[in-house]
Parts: C-alpha cells; structure tokens; sequence
C-alpha cells in the first residue's frame, strides 16, 4: 500500500488512467441502482466514485467495490452525465496492481474449475487482475 | 458466398458446439466460411486502462491479418466480437495510437475492418435462412439472452439499443420459435468474476435464469461462450444455495439454428450441453 501512498497528485492519477472527469459525476446513484454486483460491494460504484471526488485515498484503496465490478457497463450506459464509472474501478484496480497488490493467485483456483471453464474466463480474470 | 471467419479460442476448446454449429449451419445456408490463415488470441476482455495499448496489439493484429483477406470478417465469439470492435474504435479516433502500433507491427491497418457477428448476417439475409427451414419450432419459448459484450458500450459497438434490443428475438422468430422477453435478458451473467469470486457469478446467474423461467422460457438462447458456461455449468451450483430452482437448457443460437434446419444433435453439438436440452427438444417432437 505504502507505494500507492506515495502517490502525490490521486485525483489527477485517477483521472489520467481512466480519462474520466471525476466532477462530472453528480452522485444521482444510478449506477450503483442498477449495478448486478453492488450487493456484494462494501463500497458501490457511486460511494467509490464519492471517495475519489474528496481525494479520500485510503478510503479509495481499501474499499472492495472496484474488484467485484466486471466490467459489464450498465452504469456507463445508464449514467445521465455520461462518465465511464467501470473505466474508474478499472483505474482503482489497476493502481493496486500496478503497485503489485490484489494479483490473482492462480494457485487458490479452484480446481474443478480449471478443467472445466473456458480458457476465456481465465485470460479475462488474468487480464483483470494482473498488471 | 464465401465469408471470412474467425473462431477464436474459445472455440476449439470449451465451446466447440458453437464452432461445429456455425460451421454446419453457414455450411447449409449456402455459405462457405473460411478461417483465417494464421490467427491468435484476441486478448478477451478489452482493457478500460486508457494508458495500457499493448492490449490493442493482439486485436489490431488480427483485424490487419483479416482485412488482407477481405473488408468483412464473422465473428461469433461476444468478448472477441467485443474486444475487435472497440479496438477499432480506438484506432479510429486516435490516428497517434494506430500509427504507433502499425510501426510496432510493421501494418498498414486503417481501422476499417468490418466485424460482422452472424446475428447481424441473419438479420441481413433473412430470406437466405427462412428458405431452409425444414423443422417446425413453433410453439417453442426460448428467452433470449444477450449478456454485456454484443451491446455495450453502444456508441463503440452499435449492435442494438443497450437498453431494449431486438436482433435476438427476430432471429428466434425468424427460425420458427416464440422469442420470449425477461427483463435481465442485456444483465451480466458474472463473466470472469466466476474465477474469483464464484458467489457473485452464482448469484447474478440464478437471478437471470429464474427471470427467464418466471416469464414462461422453456430454455435459453445465448451467443457467449462465457455466458453459456456460467448459464449452463453453473446451475448444479445455484441448486446448491437455491433449493427450488429447476434446471432450464441453454443453447447457442446456432445450436437451435442447426435444429431448425434439420442437420441433427451431432451438428448442433448438443452432447456437450450440461443441462441436457434433449428432453425439450422431444416435446416438441424435434429429435
């Protein structure tokens, strides 16, 4: 965590990675409405995107939500001020991996799972969760 | 009619039902596809990393590789289908990132490839597949499930309308059947969450299937390998956590496409399904 930390200007970084304008968003919550993963989430998209906006970095960084987000773009769709919200959790994601945490650990797949889903799941996941 | 086609991965391994049926059903309707001569991986899910363009190598690679055979390539993989069209979005809108990777790669792509999934084939040759039906699926509900891949983002992949589209239901009647519409036919089935965190995929799946059922669908109709594996494979899962569900059958549409034009459960590939869809296919008098 500590290099991530370092990190002097967060908003701008975020922001950078993503190409998004984090004040666009006016927190009307529906992409954390609509969102099939938000129960699941400590912290919806529209929280996380709240944390970003205040520069609330360790919150940013510590929530969940960013790594149950797959990416499935309801909310871009849906967002009345058009910002690509899965373009942020994917930068939240990839600050944490870049700085070489929350990498997949190929070993605690499941097994079964291994044999029998398509390779397809794992590049996504490898691609998701690698850096 | 010849057409230029790449499978992907996906279907020379876990979703070979959906390569043999392609191959079967264009085959029948007169078309002949023709694989690409050297092609790779498109790298799946295309990255949201604004600042990441090694990414873009393996789908612009692909996309300069197909434009050498021809303007126009099928694609029947949703997340290939996917990944190609953004790529050329990119490529379109930024003349900077196109330039840097042709270099990179010794190409001279333009970005103009035409990616064409066989939904929108058929939706453009309606009368070339209505000619060749030979099986009466009249009377059979099939939901009609479209996932995240062949809808979103809409100005990039501009396939439907995100929100309420209709390619899928018109190919379903189109063939004979009774498309059937539920609510969280465009909501994600879980993807690659799956491999991580299981629960969640099992959960966004038993949700979608039960809207499928409560809205009266005797099976599914899918283009994703990944949707068809979370539908398909992770029912003996949801029974598990949610005791009243009952299992329902997925198919990929050219499974169904291959069952309407009378090629036969071989070509349709329809002994690798989980769920067996046997039984339905029986009511209806379709084996």
């Amino acid at each position: 965590m500590n290099k991530i930390l370092k990190e002097k200007d967060f908003i701008k970084r975020i922001e950078e990675i993503s190409n998004q304008k984090i004040s666009d968003c006016y927190q009307c919550g529906r992409c954390t409405a609509g969102c099939p993963f938000a129960e699941f989430m400590d912290a919806p998209p529209n929280q996380v995107i709240r944390f970003i906006q205040l520069g609330l970095k360790d919150d940013v960084l510590q929530a969940h939500g960013p790594w149950f987000c797959a990416a499935c773009l309801v909310c871009q769709t849906r967002c009345p001020r058009g910002v690509d919200i899965p373009r942020l959790m994917e930068a939240v994601r990839v600050l944490h991996l870049r700085a070489k945490e929350g990498l997949i650990d190929v070993d605690s797949i499941d097994k079964e799972l291994l044999l029998d889903a398509p390779p397809l799941a794992f590049m996504s996941a490898f691609s998701k969760y690698t850096y | 009619m010849k057409f230029p086609y790449y499978p992907g991965c996906t279907l020379y391994t876990k979703a070979k039902p959906l390569n043999t049926s392609m191959q079967a059903t264009f085959g029948a309707l007169g078309v002949e596809i023709v694989e690409l001569p050297h092609w790779y991986c498109c790298g799946t899910t295309f990255t949201l990393a604004r600042d990441n363009r090694m990414s873009l190598i393996a789908p612009l690679r692909i996309l300069a590789k197909a434009q050498k055979e021809d303007s126009r390539v099928l694609v029947p993989c949703s997340v290939c289908y996917n990944t190609l069209k953004r790529t050329n979005y990119i490529l379109k809108q930024d003349p900077e990132v196109l330039q840097i990777l042709n270099e990179h790669l010794e190409e001279s792509y333009d970005g103009g490839e035409q990616v064409v999934h066989p939904l929108e084939f058929f939706r453009d040759n309606k009368e070339r597949v209505k000619s060749k039906i030979v099986k009466d699926l009249k009377g059979m509900k099939l939901g009609c499930y479209y996932g995240c891949l062949l809808l979103r983002p809409e100005e990039e992949i501009q396939f439907d309308d995100p929100e309420s589209p209709t390619i899928f239901e018109e190919f379903v009647s189109l063939i004979g059947a009774e498309p059937v519409e539920f609510p969280l036919k465009v909501e994600c089935c879980g993807s690659y969450l799956v491999v991580n965190s299981p629960e969640a995929a099992v959960e966004a799946t038993y949700r979608l299937l039960k809207n499928a059922r409560g809205n009266g669908a005797e099976a599914i109709v899918t283009s994703c390998p990944l949707c068809h594996y979370n539908l398909d494979a992770l029912q003996a899962k949801i029974k598990g956590v949610h005791s009243e569900f009952r299992d329902i059958p997925i198919f990929y549409f050219t499974q169904i496409l291959a069952i309407a034009l009378g090629l036969g459960a071989d070509s349709a590939g329809l002994s690798q399904n989980k769920v067996s869809p046997i039984s339905l296919l029986k009511e209806h008098n379709l084996t």
